[in-house]
């Protein structure tokens, strides 16, 4: 229980209060930094996890209208193979329209939502459970499964695996809308094991076969785009599945799943690497794990006691994660007051996390992964690009009478944690000194604050 | 003194800490520098035009290798695949063909510059695309983790000192297959973007100056640490800001360089519009250019062919072969095919039988190609039965680190065993 000890009133500053809702959200500018602080740890922690509904604030996207599978087949009957064509390019450059607002809606709930610690879980849930429309090509079901995540980010991972079986987007994404019984599709149900509860290695390639006859029969409404049990396509023989025997289906499966001590083990580890830092010590995970069962794997509750801790606020911790390109461009845009930029997929793109587009079943691999000579650059470059938003008021974030030194601390506060490191601070000071004239000096500072390998970190 | 290490140097002053700013050589690379001319004494890496080149090429998400190199006359193989079956291969032996989209490979066969080596696997295969990628580009065995790659290990073991563009991967990520002690090598995928764009700032030449200044190793705090980090077993394993540092260094030491190269170097052939064949284009334009590469790195996604394989699985192999085409062609017009070996792999091959999706679940061994103007053509292994199966996948007879043993012994010439732990049996494809 002691390595989860809580962080002692006397060091929550407002350095650690940035670090949490950087880690825990989106990070935000140095008058939600200080709101935040002045809440206590408790109060920050039970502020950013108590989510009520914010739905009102952001009207569904237009991917929100399920399409008539059926309704649009009949509509082909009898076209010309031309007609048919056409058809099919119109439809597919709508998904693609419908996609682009999607993303477009996503990122700006994670911009603007009250309750930013929900769509960061979100966004680790999408990592975790990760399903491309690459593969799925309708907007609709993408939607859909965001809703089911965010429905579920911050409560119960039992509940939330059983909706995610179900879900049309991953039930096509992984190929089982296509397994029936006598031809089981392994694809599902290997990676249920591998990717979303245990981890490889805990499980075999019998309990593969068996969870994947389980898993037969699960199907897809053409009008509703719902699930739908087909009985017929479900292979209800005796299937034997981690030493019991049984007519088991695929909810049992999921049971029998997340009552392995391992299931709490694997996410707690994945929850910490994506939270805290990347090599947790196996006594930690432990703990987290107990934690995590103890609180009937109630996935907000576990976070709750993470961002408590002394454990995540670390020296070794803070300030040492690699953001990822999601986060970066988000913290960006709060950190300077500014919307997210209309060219956000494109960015996203570019530096290699396109939200709901990740590049395989294993989600993004995060960290280093992240940095590449060319990503690197990018990052800088892009940093160029935001800065000259028309729309970012310079004089708002720091007033041109500042002197250097002012100018210096307040940008180094908003733009690293409240940490800006000190050869860093007096480079940036003489650079302040030297162009004292300059225009457009204080947006040249930050983008030269963004274009160092320092910001590149939270 | 080592070529490379004059140039890095001098670029390093000139370039990294500008003419405009006097600043000195710090302190930290001053050392560096002295203890890298040390090392090249013991660097194994040749530079200059004539040295030879590799190019890895992943085929991503596990290709059907018995659609690729096809036993047409097996009874077994028509059984097993009674819609996807390949009929109408282009016939390389009495039982063995080419996919029928393969028709460049299929020529370069005849030429004499493509070998096939069948059946490549590794003991106790594992069906995870992660963790079998991971096997691939580790060159681990299938119960051993390793964080380390195997072009990594030869960077770490033979490229001591050598520029940061000695390994080149094509795309914004890093491969596991380059992670190395002391990471080397770069990626990018837009060389026009490969490069700090100050002119967004008011005073460009200021930003740009200061930039450098900023991205530079810290001379002072960290000076014993990153000096550590060069030669210190832990190197690669170091805080991620040091990570982030080298890798700021290691880009704005080659983008002048890319840059330049890809200004100046055109393609001699028209490529077709793939991605792929763009990546091949860049290589070979950088190839053309003297970039002191040994190792070019790119992939081609898609081939986690499930469901509905038979016409994905077609345009993927099609792509492959019209990219390889332009590629092989091109350094043939600059006189450097002779130069590079090219070589394919895929996490694994798929189940013999296919399934009731119209497709193939993950398999087990298969064949890989290798091709260039100095490669001995021919099929290499021998042809996996269809009928002696382990779980219903065709078993390995060739283990995938006898090619990167040949490759490294034969072709890049370096000592084998301290890149793969142990010796393999090389084959004799170059």
């Amino acid at each position: 229980m002691s390595v989860l000890e809580p962080l002692q009133n006397s060091e929550w500053t407002p350095a650690a209060a940035a670090h949490l809702l950087s880690r825990a959200g989106f990070g935000g500018s140095p008058r939600e930094v200080e709101a935040l602080h002045g809440r206590g740890l408790d109060g920050a922690v039970d502020s950013l996890l108590s989510a009520p509904d914010d739905a009102d604030i952001f009207p569904p996207p237009d991917a929100s209208i399920p399409q008539d599978l059926l309704a649009l087949r009949k509509g082909m009957e009898g076209k010309s193979a031309e007609e048919k064509r056409a058809a099919q390019m119109a439809l597919r450059k709508e998904t693609q329209q419908k996609m682009a607002g999607l993303r477009m809606w996503w990122l700006d709930r994670m911009r603007w939502s009250p309750f930013p610690a929900r769509e960061k879980a979100v966004l680790f849930w999408h990592g975790h459970w990760a399903t491309s429309a690459e593969k799925v090509r309708d907007a609709f079901p993408m939607w859909q499964q965001n809703e089911t995540l965010r429905a579920h980010a911050l409560g119960r991972f039992e509940p939330l695996a059983k909706e995610i079986s179900r879900d049309p987007a991953m039930m096509r994404y992984l190929d089982l809308v296509q397994s029936k019984s006598g031809k089981p599709n392994e694809n599902f149900a290997r990676e249920l094991m591998e990717l979303f509860t245990l981890g490889e290695g805990h499980y075999s390639e019998d309990d593969v076969q068996g969870g994947a006859r389980a898993f037969t029969g699960y199907r897809i409404n053409p009008q509703t785009q719902q699930f739908l049990f087909a009985a017929r396509q479900h292979d209800g023989g005796s299937k034997s599945f981690f030493g019991f025997e049984g007519n088991f289906g695929g909810d049992d499966i999921i049971g029998f799943l997340v009552a392995d001590p391992q299931c709490a083990r694997f996410l707690s580890r994945k929850l910490w690497v994506f939270y805290g830092s990347e090599n947790p010590s196996p006594e930690l995970v432990e703990a987290l794990a107990e934690t995590y069962r103890r609180e009937n794997m109630d996935t907000g509750r576990l976070l709750g006691a993470m961002f408590r801790s002394r454990e995540f606020y670390r020296p070794d911790v803070r300030g040492r994660q690699i953001k990822g390109p999601v986060q970066w461009l988000v913290q960006a845009c709060k950190e300077l007051d500014l919307p997210i930029p209309a060219d956000a997929s494109g960015i996203l793109r570019q530096l290699g996390q396109i939200p709901f587009a990740p590049p395989n079943v294993k989600g993004w691999d995060g960290g280093r992964s992240w940095i590449s000579s060319a990503t690197l650059l990018l990052r800088y470059n892009i940093a160029g690009r935001i800065v000259n938003d028309r729309r970012l008021d310079a004089d708002a974030i720091i007033p041109s009478s500042a002197s250097p030194a002012t100018a210096c601390d307040a940008l180094g506060n908003r733009l690293f944690q409240f940490s800006m490191n000190e050869r860093l601070r007096k480079s940036f000071l003489t650079f302040l000194e030297e162009h004292p004239a300059e225009k457009n000096i204080r947006r040249d500072v930050i983008h030269l604050m963004m274009s160092t390998p320092d910001y590149q970190l939270t | 003194m080592n070529k490379t290490l004059h140039t890095r140097r001098r670029f390093l002053r000139t370039s990294i800490l500008g003419g405009a700013v006097a600043w000195s050589v710090p302190a930290f690379l001053e050392r560096t520098f002295f203890s890298l001319d040390a090392m090249a004494a013991d660097s194994l890496v040749p530079t200059g035009k004539d040295a030879p080149i590799v190019v890895v090429l992943q085929l991503a998400g596990g290709n059907d290798g018995l659609n690729t190199l096809v036993p047409f006359a097996d009874d077994a193989y028509l059984k097993a695949r009674p819609t996807l079956a390949i009929r109408n291969p282009l016939k390389i032996s009495d039982s063995l063909g080419l996919h029928p989209r393969l028709t460049g490979l299929r020529g370069l066969y005849d030429d004499g510059q493509l070998g096939i080596v069948q059946g490549v696997g590794y003991p106790n295969p594992n069906r995870s695309h992660f963790r079998s990628t991971e096997i691939w580009q580790t060159a681990s065995d299938a119960k051993t983790t390793e964080s380390r790659g195997w072009i990594g290990r030869y960077f770490d073991s033979c490229c001591q000192g050598a520029d940061p563009c000695v390994g080149v991967s094509i795309g914004s990520q890093t491969p596991q297959a380059f992670a190395a002690a002391e990471p080397k090598g770069i990626s990018f995928s837009k060389p026009e973007q490969f490069r700090f764009a100050s002119e967004t700032t008011s005073d460009p030449a200021a930003a740009e100056a200061f930039f450098r200044n900023t991205n530079e190793p810290a001379s002072d705090s960290n000076d014993g640490g990153s000096i550590g980090m060069l030669q210190g077993p832990s190197g690669g394993d170091g805080d991620s800001l040091d990570f982030l540092r080298r890798t700021a260094l290691d880009a704005q030491m080659s983008s002048d360089k890319v840059l330049e190269i890809t200004r100046k170097s055109q393609s001699q052939v028209p490529y077709p519009s793939s991605n792929l064949a763009t990546s091949l284009n860049l290589i070979a334009r950088l190839i053309g250019g003297g970039l002191p590469t040994r190792v070019y790195y790119v992939g081609q996604g898609g081939f986690d062919t499930h469901s509905n394989q038979a016409g994905s699985h077609e345009r993927l192999l099609g792509e492959l072969d019209s990219a390889i085409g332009a590629f092989t062609a091109d350094l043939k017009a600059q006189g450097n095919f002779d130069r590079v070996v090219l070589m394919t792999f895929s996490e694994f091959g798929r189940r013999v039988a296919e399934n009731g999706s119209g497709g193939t679940d993950h398999g087990a061994a298969a064949p890989l190609f290798v091709l260039g103007g100095a490669v001995k053509p021919g099929l290499y292994g021998t042809t996996p039965s269809l009928t002696d199966l382990k779980n219903g996948d065709v078993q390995h007879n060739v283990d995938f680190r006898s090619v990167y043993a040949t490759v490294l012994a034969n072709w890049l010439k370096v000592p084998v065993e301290p890149i793969l732990h142990r010796s393999f049996p090389t084959l004799d494809f170059v």
